[in-house]
């Protein structure tokens, strides 16, 4: 990415986006945040490996397997099952946080087009004490739209190699 | 502990929840099935060259598999022989050897041990380092591109553990003349679950389709396996049938060559290709499993912990972490013939039905997680669990080896998952346990 810092307005307009977005996903408010997102949306996390530092860039390494690897329509589908009322894991709520960190707002070659990078920790309270914790980096590209700043390409890097929680019924 | 035999019934389909939660059963489940089965290591594919290496499990004991310079393929224990370190913390590579962090000791990529640190000044020159090579595995065979060990030496040849259970893995393993592959990496999911709950589930339960999955079937179903409705009520039970009584190991199969591309939102690619080359399957396979068996849902299950489903195309092994704790390795696994378009399209749909985030997984783990916990319990732990559903169904099908009854919903195949736990805990070693894929034979060799 091309780290060209951008004004202060920007920033904090993007800074506050990512707080709004957080909020409106720890609410299940999925149909607001469906706002939030490009048409042209690629939304993507891969399972991390563990390889020794020296073999990491290897050629030939393993193709990546994606645990998101979504478009706008294969986000609709997942929001579409939740939305069918028989996702039993998730009634009751699982009570969640999205935690948002570490926001850094750059220029990109595009005038239109910002890379923003964030950090996101995700709490979970599931039944009784049983408490889930996950983290991920995020690099994102915000497009700036006649409709405010919509989320045109999200790259989420989870950091553990064993997923911690018996499902992901959320977004990072 | 209580007595084995009073801890399966097969006859009317019973379990005591403390199968699911006893700390003595479960390291009595280390010795007696995670130290004697076959074992799924890794997919041949997995470790190609020379110097290639994977970290795996076999129960609990972490295992390296490496391919070796002959090609040949060797597995040992990822432990140092000297203090007992982690020898190594990659999840795969390529290695020429293997070095201790804790003291230096150095493997040679063939176990042996070939290095040590101030050998003289420490050792005198005295140690006997032939004695102090990795620990290999009892015995090691492929069938078709997937590696399997033993811990035990007395263990029947991998052949004859698979038994005819063969005939249902080539629908998978051997319809293309190319075979199979994994593509991507494992997808891991730490469950607090006990391992054989997820085992029965694939093993033979098509009844938790239309209820427990319902929302996702909603969303992602482009066309009805075995007319099976949402919400489960109604289904067709003569659209698909149950095998077990194959060593234990068990086959869920509709027989309609079509739908395990039926959880697929756009499943045109896969279609064309399972018309492409069906003639070529029936070639090799014959009519029946070319016909009503390739490209339909299948669950294949190889006792104790390896469960794979074509069309689904999903690979799947869970290690035992404790009576209560379980690791899920999942890959994708396609035809080598099939597009990288259409693989791609695999591989996204294997992540977005059974990944971490996949819309059906996501449905299992809770219930799994309240099944364990559901079996600890002073009062709660006394109670029973059954898989009673169609007793008397099982009949024996000239076509077809195994004990056979109707339909994807039907709690047969966890009957005999369970007698077979069962004959392998009660059984001293391999010698007591039996061998039967047939009707006739299973109930030849069924206990008193």
């Amino acid at each position: 990415m091309n780290d060209t810092s951008v004004s202060n307005e920007i920033y904090l307009s993007l800074q506050q986006l990512l707080y709004r977005e957080a909020r409106l996903l720890s609410a299940e408010r999925y149909d607001d945040w469906l706002e939030l997102l490009s048409d042209d949306i690629q939304y993507e996390m891969a399972m991390p490996q563990r390889r020794f530092k020296e073999q990491r860039s290897q050629a030939n390494a393993p193709e990546k397997t994606p645990i998101f690897n979504d478009d706008k329509r294969s986000l609709l589908m997942r929001i579409d099952r939740f939305k069918t009322g028989f996702v039993w894991a998730e009634n009751p709520a699982n009570a969640i946080r999205h935690i948002i960190s570490n926001v850094e707002v750059f220029k990109s070659s595009e005038p239109d087009l910002f890379n923003v990078y964030s950090i996101i920790e995700i709490h979970r309270s599931r039944l009784d004490g049983d408490r889930k914790r996950l983290t991920a980096g995020r690099e994102d590209t915000w497009q700036n739209t006649a409709l405010g700043y919509q989320l045109l390409k999200r790259t989420a890097i989870l950091d553990d190699g064993v997923v911690l929680d018996s499902n992901m019924n959320f977004f990072f | 502990m209580d007595d084995i035999e009073a801890l399966v019934d097969f006859k009317t389909g019973r379990q005591k929840r403390a199968i699911y939660s006893d700390p003595d059963i479960y390291q009595l489940e280390l010795e007696r099935i995670y130290g004697r089965c076959w074992l799924f290591l890794a997919h041949e594919c997995q470790i190609s060259k020379p110097g290639d290496f994977i970290r795996t499990f076999m129960g609990e004991d972490e295992v390296l598999v490496t391919r070796q310079k002959d090609n040949s393929i060797k597995a040992f224990l990822n432990t140092c022989t000297h203090r007992g370190n982690r020898l190594c913390k990659a999840d795969h590579g390529n290695k020429k050897s293997f070095v201790c962090n804790y003291h230096g000791w150095s493997f040679g990529f063939d176990g042996k041990l070939n290095g040590v640190p101030l050998e003289a000044e420490a050792y005198y020159n005295k140690l006997d380092k032939s004695q102090f090579g990795l620990v290999e595995v009892a015995q090691l065979e492929s069938y078709k591109g997937l590696i399997f060990a033993t811990f035990d030496k007395s263990a029947p040849s991998l052949e004859e553990y698979l038994g005819e259970m063969k005939w249902y893995l080539d629908i998978w393993l051997d319809a293309m003349p190319e075979g199979t592959e994994l593509i991507g990496t494992a997808m891991k999911v730490e469950l607090p679950v006990n391992w054989k709950l997820p085992v029965e589930n694939v093993s033979g339960d098509g009844y938790h389709l239309g209820w427990a999955h319902a929302g996702a079937m909603t969303v992602s179903s482009s066309s009805k396996l075995t007319d099976m409705e949402v919400g489960n009520t109604s289904v067709d039970n003569s659209a698909a049938i149950s095998v077990a009584g194959l060593n234990g190991h068990a086959v869920l199969a509709a027989l309609d060559g079509k739908s395990g591309y039926a959880f697929y939102p756009e499943p045109k690619l896969a279609e064309d290709y399972l018309d492409k080359n069906r003639q070529t399957v029936i070639d090799r396979l014959g009519n029946y499993r070319g016909k009503n068996m390739w490209g339909s849902q299948i669950n294949l299950t190889v006792f104790p912990n390896l469960q794979m489903l074509p069309g689904l195309n999903w690979f799947r092994i869970y290690h035992p972490k404790g009576p209560g704790k379980l690791e899920m390795w999942t890959w994708a696994m396609v035809d080598k013939e099939m597009s990288d378009d259409l693989k791609s399209m695999v591989l996204n749909n294997v992540s977005r039905t059974f990944g971490p985030a996949g819309l059906f997984d996501n449905d299992d783990g809770d219930n799994l997680q309240a099944i364990t916990e559901q079996s600890r319990g002073w009062r709660t732990k006394q109670m029973d669990v059954y898989t009673n559903m169609a007793i008397g169904g099982e009949h024996s099908r000239e076509e077809l080896p195994g004990v056979v009854s109707d339909g994807l919903v039907c709690e047969q195949n966890q009957r005999y998952v369970y007698r077979r736990w069962q004959e392998m805990m009660r059984a001293n070693d391999w010698s007591e346990i039996p061998t039967y894929n047939s009707l006739d034979e299973a109930r030849a060799t069924e206990a008193d």
